[in-house]
């Protein structure tokens, strides 16, 4: 029998999965008029502000300073000046500050000659002090810095790039793969210079194919791992046993990181740019052209959705960051940040029937919950208020991947549940997204 | 500002599977038709209205139920389902006032009771079943004969299953079921002896086996039975749909057929005065209701185990138990009771799904403890 290149334990598909195109767009998105910028983008405390209402910023200079472990610098995306800086809620929950720029001036970088620095000779302390300047972060939440991420380890089994999309809509990685190898591949050679893995893998989606990466000569080299498409796949755990079994290994230190991460890695690393701009992908049922932007932080999200053609039907839902792991905005004004990997907008037979009904016990749940949990138990101790006995049966090792709320065909707010009990525990067990085995 | 008029706000996952648990009730209903159809077929008008009573009492019943609890829940297609359930339990001469009253009583007081969908430890079907054998053991022991064999057949007033337990005792030195079936004058339809000639020059002849007539009969449904038991083969059908479309879970009716197959090939001869490992495993499969209980009644999933080893226990708990029902019990029908008493044992089993989990959970903790120093 041919060995499933996928983890064992549990897993859905998805539909819509296979909707990749190998001619999916991607563009650069116009130029806001205005940003807001967040000064809470990353994992840590939020970034302190430096800058007065009225000053004038130029593009990529610093405006929020690391404040803090797991903090980063946050900069400018535009040229302009300070309108304000207020208080704004979080998709994902809370308040931080956010500046508030109107383009004015000129652009000191876009559309001039990069400036390319050789970064070969440097030592590893010195590319990782210019990560955290340029403020780099792991592109998805909660977007650990760099400089924490990669500073602790060393001499590490294994780098895996981990371009395993396996949400609907998600498309930037696969498209940063397919579009910016040259520079991913740069970006992965800084990585191996900072972490000096054994292997290199790059893991990609079957149904993605073909994404395969070429070793180029002066890098150590990358190997490809294709893996079968399931839900979710790209999850720290999920992704090692999965690459475990297409190898038949087991128990190593590894670090995860997403191409987009490697490319902002590179272009902090080559061409000192701090992380003013990211990919998006832009799609759902209700978007007229879904496609790929590359868009400035602090971008609002109706901008991007009117650069793909607007709404096609009214949507009934807006998502940032995916829709099975993501957080619902009511607000077009709601800005793009360092981990913004997606906007999407549902439309109303997406979404379909929300009406809750009771629980009919069908196991459902229990037979597709990767961290093999039984959600209906859980979720019954969490409603009584049984936190305790739901903490002994395993609410800690619960991922929030949402496959449990995908299939439950009663609709349980089980994710929601689990979700908002794990964030009144903190959860002390959660690791960054560079889960260390 | 462009906004959407009814923007919801609310929790990941955004996306869902398109299955709901109403789809899943009215699907399996659907799934029904055919077999209904056949009994329709079979047995005309009278069943007709049989079934249409029992549906309307289950509706009449859930109408009730949940306007108690101030909760419309007649759509969610649970209701019409037991109704259907029930009704092809039915004898086809039965009075309509049997059924109505046998799912309203499943409906309102088995499931309504308890709280409605999700929240009954016994299946209503199930129970409507067993409260009509209960009251009415005549008028529900009143089988006729599908009206295309009313000038063939010898059998009048009982089913396959129930004549060959009523002469097993009389008959001895080794006569099976059909023997005594065939012996008692019974003829089988064209059909059958096409069928089976057929199959037995094809097929049975190269393995070196010989089909005797009558099973044909009994798997495509001419014989007398309960409105919706009667076709193995539609049955079987259904039973495929819905487990290729994941509506069920395959772990219980394997189990129960598993268990109840190789418990009559051990034991099933003896009363008929054979030896061990003579039993008339297609026989005991196609009479009866057995297929419909394992595969539509038996794995509904409120009054079934969540887990797969659950499933296994529960399966193989209610396959031994059909198996000593009808060779012990007082009638010859025995999987409507035996999925009762395993209905009994599910909150049992859930306790040991609950410690394993326990255990589960506490030996991923410690690993992930141990890696993080």
């Amino acid at each position: 029998m041919k060995p499933s290149r996928t983890f064992r334990h549990g897993g859905i598909i998805v539909n819509p999965i296979s909707e990749w195109d190998q001619r999916e767009r991607v563009e650069n998105a116009f130029l806001p008029n205005g940003a807001v910028i967040l000064l809470k983008q990353h994992a840590g405390r939020q970034a302190r502000c430096v800058v007065r209402r009225g000053e004038y910023v130029r593009e990529g200079m610093v405006i929020g300073r690391a404040d803090g472990p797991l903090s980063a610098n946050v900069h400018s995306s535009i040229p302009g000046v300070v309108r304000d800086i207020r208080v704004v809620a979080l998709p994902e929950g809370g308040h931080a500050e956010a500046v508030v720029v109107a383009l004015e001036g000129s652009f000191d970088r876009l559309g001039r000659r990069e400036e390319r620095y050789l970064w070969t000779t440097s030592g590893r302390n010195e590319i990782l002090a210019t990560l955290r300047d340029k403020g780099v972060v792991d592109t998805e939440a909660p977007g650990f810095p760099l400089f924490d991420l990669l500073g602790e380890s060393r001499d590490i089994d294994l780098l895996i790039i981990n371009a395993v999309e396996c949400e609907p809509y998600l498309k930037a990685e696969s498209c940063i793969l397919r579009d910016r190898a040259s520079e991913v591949m740069e970006g992965i050679a800084i990585l191996q210079k900072i972490l000096t893995p054994r292997r290199t893998l790059v893991a990609t989606s079957r149904d993605r194919q073909p994404l395969l990466v070429e070793s180029q000569e002066s890098l150590s080299p990358v190997e490809n791992v294709v893996l079968d498409p399931k839900y979710p796949q790209d999850m720290p755990a999920q992704l090692l046993a999965a690459i475990d079994g297409a190898h038949g290994r087991k128990g190593h230190n590894a670090t995860i990181i997403k191409p987009s991460t490697a490319y902002a890695a590179y272009e902090a690393i080559t061409h000192a740019m701090p992380m003013v701009e990211r990919y998006v992908s832009v799609g759902g049922g209700a978007i007229k052209r879904p496609m790929v932007l590359k868009a400035r932080i602090g971008t609002r999200i109706g901008d991007l959705i009117e650069e793909c053609g607007g709404f096609r039907n009214p949507p009934v839902r807006l998502v940032l960051r995916g829709a099975m792991r993501g957080h619902s905005v009511y607000d077009l004004d709601t800005p793009i940040t360092k981990t913004s990997s997606s906007v999407i907008a549902l439309a109303a037979e997406e979404v379909g029937s929300q009406r809750r009904s009771s629980c009919i016990r069908c196991g459902r749940c229990r037979s597709i919950c990767p961290e093999r949990l039984d959600p209906d138990m859980l979720f019954r101790f969490v409603e009584r208020g049984m936190i305790d006995r739901a903490i002994a049966t395993g609410l800690r090792l619960c991922t929030a991947c949402g496959a449990c709320g995908y299939i439950c065909p009663s609709r349980v707010p089980l994710v929601a549940a689990f979700s908002s009990e794990l964030r009144n525990l903190e959860a002390p067990l959660s690791e960054p997204t560079g889960a260390k085995r | 500002m462009k906004r959407g008029k009814a923007l919801s706000m609310g929790n990941a996952p955004f996306a869902f599977d398109k299955r709901t648990s109403s789809s899943l009730m009215w699907g399996t209903s659907a799934a029904l038709l055919p077999a209904v159809a056949w009994g329709l077929y079979c047995f005309g008008l009278r069943a007709l209205f049989a079934i249409a009573a029992s549906i309307l009492g289950a509706l009449v019943g859930e109408t009730v139920a949940g306007g108690l609890r101030k909760r419309f829940s007649l759509l969610d297609g649970s209701a019409f389902l037991t109704g259907l359930l029930v009704g092809m339990a039915m004898p086809p001469g039965v009075s309509p006032y049997i059924p109505a009253l046998a799912s309203l009583f499943a409906v309102s007081v088995v499931k309504g009771a308890f709280g409605g969908l999700g929240a009954n430890w016994m299946n209503p079907a199930l129970a409507g079943i067993a409260f009509s054998l209960l009251n009415w053991p005549e008028e529900m022991g009143a089988w006729s004969v599908p009206r295309h064999l009313e000038n063939l057949s010898g059998l009048s007033g009982a089913t396959p299953l129930a004549y060959c337990r009523a002469h097993a005792v009389a008959a001895s030195g080794g006569a099976g079921p059909m023997d005594i079936l065939t012996s008692s004058g019974v003829k089988f339809t064209y059909t059958d002896s096409s069928m089976t000639d057929f199959l037995n020059q094809c097929l049975f002849s190269r393995l070196g086996a010989d089909l005797p007539g009558g099973y044909v009969d009994l798997f495509i449904g001419n014989k007398p039975g309960s409105l919706g038991e009667l076709s193995a083969l539609l049955i079987l059908a259904s039973s495929i749909l819905i487990l290729s479309r994941k509506m069920i879970r395959w772990e219980i009716p394997a189990s129960i057929i598993g268990t109840f197959a190789l418990l009559t090939w051990i034991f099933g001869g003896l009363s008929y005065g054979r030896d061990f490992f003579s039993g008339d495993i297609l026989f005991s499969l196609l009479s009866g209701s057995f297929l419909l209980v394992a595969f539509f009644m038996a794995t509904d999933p409120v009054t079934s185990p969540s887990s797969r080893s659950g499933m296994l226990i529960y399966g193989f708990g209610i396959g031994l138990l059909v198996f000593v029902l009808r060779s012990f019990g007082a009638s010859a029908e025995g999987s409507a009771f035996a999925v009762i008493l395993m209905n009994c044992c599910v909150p049992a089993l859930a306790k040991l799904d609950a410690a394993t989990s326990l255990r589960r959970a506490a030996r991923a903790a410690s690993e992930a403890i141990g890696v993080g120093e």
